[in-house]
């Protein structure tokens, strides 16, 4: 081996991709990096997985050469998105793959539903996206109410886009808190949590539930909405936006969150429309698809608001998209507390409803993406098919594709950043 | 010669000398209740509405301290993982009562507060994570997925009530639990800890355990 | 209770039978798809805002193909891959919902597997994102998608043997259902003992040892709601 040259600088690894960290070993007169072949991590090397590889993608990704080692990250660590697994291939500091592992919250809620009337199905959808609860009963009362041929009264649907918003000022406030708890920023999460718990309030004078409201029925919803929620209703709008501009304070022009995430993470649309990642996601990579206004559900036809998009694709854009969110579902508040209508707000629907067979699909923009019920309905007083497309966890499919080439550390900023709920993810 | 022995047989009194338990003998082992159930034996058969062991101010003073600075494992798995986050943080605060560092380590928790629905599959980690937490240890089971499978009940995957893979000290009903039902339980998490009152070393381990009905062919 | 019936007019009487979001521009895209992919699907149908084509299962990824790449078809998005089982000798059926810019409206494709050997073309070079939906169908399922790079359990533990949501999979309690139907004494009244509330066991507490406030013989007995309304 010949002596290296100190003038020769063989740069970190962190800087270099494999190809060229090898031919720059050879100009120095190192040995070259790879000697081996890969070898497949069994169960006597590595611990995990435990078993031969039942897939080509499950071979490629546990496949270890020279340098590499496996990372397991949870189901239970200190992110906060629940109970998910990562297992992280690494060569030194940087990703090399990821292969999420699910299911660790696997409640057999399709199934569950098959067998429950109606509206029983409406209260067991409940816990899937449980930051935005009212978007998980929202999809299938629509489809519901297609099979059987009603529609809702106007204030019901009122009702209905007035939680649903609320919902999702509270839900992207989170993810504002959750994207700097996860980057190590305790304060945010406070913030947010003092936001969710004034919306959350609200939301419990109508239900007498914190979080997982039984609030939706076919035909409408179960409770009404009076003058003194309304009043308390403008008190909270009166400083909202306070609140939320204290929290955006702290980290939208925070150096270290800036540079943890511009750039970090960037999705193109192109991809993102491939891997069916919807909602804040897609629209922050510059696709303008909103659900409310490409198929129009409920009043969002009466009301105004524009599709908004951000460029770039990154986590910073995806971040700016849900504040961007927030304001405007604060100005749609605004316009439904203007135009709510007097009236009934449950059609006349029997206890058990039996539509006539059918199938229909309904979809709504939930805070994480397009939410949507595929049901089937063959005459008798539970569903057929009972089918949910949860946005968490077609999004979820991104990592592998966001992740490689960027430091351990900022998995979970970039898994924070696509804001994935991991009852959704795993029904 | 066939010597009639009572089923019962009251401990000799212990003179208090300082080392041992003080046993007091009027009561102690002399219960119906215990002779109907067949406890007089279990170890915790003896603290029915008695302490066993007259504690001396050390230990109360170290229960009293164990009490007011127990350590929660971050164990949010599902929806009550967030109202748990809610009783955290600023308007529902824990954090007065010492429970404010969530830790990530199971090596360094007392309580593990089991939030959210417990699956077949995450039932192994949560073992784990339980056997990895050193003594004294409690659990509370928040929400009723834990309790008893709650509104999961008929899953085929869910665990019917985290009781089945873990003793449990405390269940907090509710879907989810207001902060304050929370906080409710964690008061009753004191009160055991400053009694003693734990389950973890009375717990015997059955195995994973699921209904079996005659005729089953499931 | 009449103090409490809250007056709910009819749905007939509220006046608004289901609007109809797109009767007449989906004739655009039933024309567009019977003159282009005709022979491909075996059925064409139209709802108020979906319209339903279905197919069997090998010509499904091309129809697809040519549904997402035709420039004035152009579905691009797709929104959601389903699957179906329709019994023990029926057949399973996956489902995708698609959606362009250019058409009102979802578009089904309904896609005949059958349940013997159930086998269908991948969808995963088309869309990356039908990976994790063709997964969640073999979990739960057990259709196979062939080609798939990566087709292996994603919800349940990667030993579990049995496909959850098929409708011979039956949950525990299903009286009606299972083979182990009515086994639980709790199902068949005929086990019950009803004898051993005869005697009352348990101990009741006179109201002034649990209440602070009232002084014993502040409500006599007979003059509370409990008492008046228990008949005598």
């Amino acid at each position: 081996m010949t002596k290296v040259d100190p003038e020769t600088r063989i740069p970190d690894p962190i800087e270099l991709d494999r190809v060229e960290e090898e031919r720059l070993r050879a100009v120095a007169g190192l040995t070259p990096v790879r000697t081996r072949t890969g070898e497949y991590a069994g169960f006597d090397q590595v611990g995990i997985p435990d078993r031969p590889p039942q897939t080509e993608r499950e071979r490629e990704v546990y496949t270890l050469e020279e340098g590499e080692m496996l990372v397991n990250m949870g189901p239970q660590h200190p992110s906060t998105h629940g109970v998910m697994r990562l297992v992280v291939k690494v060569r030194g500091e940087i990703i090399v793959d990821i292969d999420p592992v699910l299911g660790y919250l696997h409640r057999g809620i399709e199934k569950l539903c098959e067998n429950a009337t109606y509206t029983t199905v409406l209260t067991y959808v409940d816990p899937m996206d449980y930051l935005a609860t009212m978007n998980n009963e929202h999809a299938p009362a629509i489809a519901f109410e297609k099979l059987y041929g009603i529609q809702p009264p106007k204030r019901a649907e009122y009702n209905r886009a007035l939680v649903v918003e609320l919902e999702r000022v509270s839900s992207h406030g989170l993810m504002m808190g959750f994207l700097a708890l996860d980057m190590g920023g305790i304060t945010p999460i406070l913030y947010a949590f003092i936001n969710r718990d004034e919306i959350v309030d609200l939301l419990s004078a109508i239900s007498g539930q914190r979080m997982l409201f039984n609030f939706f029925r076919v035909g409408g919803v179960n409770f009404d909405t009076n003058d003194e929620f309304f009043s308390r209703l403008g008190t909270w709008r009166g400083k909202v936006l306070k609140n939320i501009e204290m929290n955006e304070r702290l980290i939208t022009d925070n150096e270290i969150f800036r540079s943890r995430t511009i750039d970090m993470g960037t999705l193109t649309g192109r991809d993102a429309i491939s891997l069916g990642v919807t909602g804040p996601n897609l629209r922050a990579s510059g696709v303008p698809f909103d659900v409310r206004k490409a198929q129009p559900y409920s009043i969002y036809n009466e009301l105004e608001f524009d599709v908004i998009t951000q460029t770039g694709g990154d986590s910073y854009a995806r971040y700016l998209q849900r504040i961007a969110e927030i304001k405007q579902s604060i100005h749609l508040i605004d316009q439904i507390i203007d135009k709510m209508p007097h009236g009934p707000v449950q059609a006349q629907v029997p206890g058990i409803i039996r539509p006539k067979p059918g199938r229909a699909y309904a979809a709504i923009e939930s805070p994480r993406g397009l939410y949507s019920v595929y049901a089937i309905s063959d005459g008798g007083p539970n569903p057929y098919r009972f089918r949910m497309r949860d946005p968490s966890f077609i999004s979820l499919q991104a990592m592998p594709k966001l992740m490689p080439g960027r430091l351990v550390a900022d998995t979970m900023a970039i898994m924070a950043s696509l804001d994935p709920v991991m009852g959704g993810v795993d029904k | 010669m066939a010597v009639d022995r009572p089923t019962t047989t009251s401990p000799e009194p212990v003179p208090p000398s300082g080392n041992g338990p003080i046993v007091i003998p009027d009561q102690a082992g002399d219960d119906s209740l215990l002779r109907q159930f067949g406890m007089e034996e279990h170890p915790q058969g003896g603290f029915h509405g008695l302490l066993e062991v007259i504690p001396t101010k050390a230990d109360y003073i170290l229960d009293l301290i164990r009490a007011n600075s127990l350590w929660p494992l971050l164990s949010g798995l599902s929806c009550c993982a967030i109202e748990m986050m809610s009783t955290a943080t600023s308007v529902n605060d824990i954090d007065r009562f010492g429970m404010f560092p969530f830790r990530a380590s199971p090596r360094q928790a007392d309580v593990l507060i089991v939030a959210g629905t417990l699956t077949t599959k995450m039932a192994g980690p949560l073992v784990r994570l339980w056997e990895q937490m050193p003594e004294p240890k409690w659990c509370v089971a928040m929400g009723t997925c834990t309790t008893s499978g709650g509104r999961f009940k008929r899953s085929y995957s869910v665990v019917q009530g985290v009781d089945r893979v873990m003793p449990v000290d405390v269940y907090v009903p509710g879907c989810p639990p207001r902060p304050e039902g929370l906080i409710y339980g964690m008061m009753k998490l004191h009160e055991l800890v400053k009694q003693r009152r734990g389950q973890w070393s009375t717990f015997v381990d059955r195995g994973p355990q699921r209904t079996r009905w005659e005729g089953d062919v499931r | 209770m009449e103090h409490l019936r809250r007056p709910r007019p009819a749905a007939h009487a509220l006046g608004r039978r289901r609007a109809l979001t797109t009767p007449v521009a989906a004739g655009a895209l039933v024309r567009l798809l019977d003159e282009r992919l005709g022979s491909d699907f075996r059925d064409l149908w139209t709802d108020e805002d979906t319209v339903e084509v279905q197919v069997e299962s090998p010509r499904a990824h091309d129809l697809l193909r040519t549904l997402r790449d035709d420039p004035d078809l152009a579905f691009f998005m797709l929104a959601d891959a389903a699957a179906v089982d329709y019994g023990v000798g029926e057949r399973f059926e996956v489902v995708y919902h698609l959606y362009s810019w250019k058409h009102p409206g979802w578009l089904r494709v309904r896609a005949r597997v059958d349940r013997a050997d159930p086998r269908i073309p991948t969808i995963t070079d088309l869309w990356e994102g039908a990976m994790f939906h063709e997964r969640e169908m073999y979990d739960m399922m057990g259709i196979v998608f062939e080609g798939n790079r990566d087709l292996r359990r994603i919800y349940m533990s990667p030993d579990y043997r049995s496909f959850p949501q098929r409708r011979d999979f039956v949950l525990p309690d299903d009286a009606a259902d299972s083979p182990a139907a009515g086994v639980n004494p709790l199902e068949r009244p005929e086990t019950w003992d009803l004898t051993r509330f005869n005697q009352a066991v348990g101990v009741t507490y006179p109201t002034s040892e649990l209440r602070d406030d009232a002084p014993s013989g502040a409500v006599e007995d007979g003059a509370s709601l409990a008492d008046k309304s228990r008949r005598r």
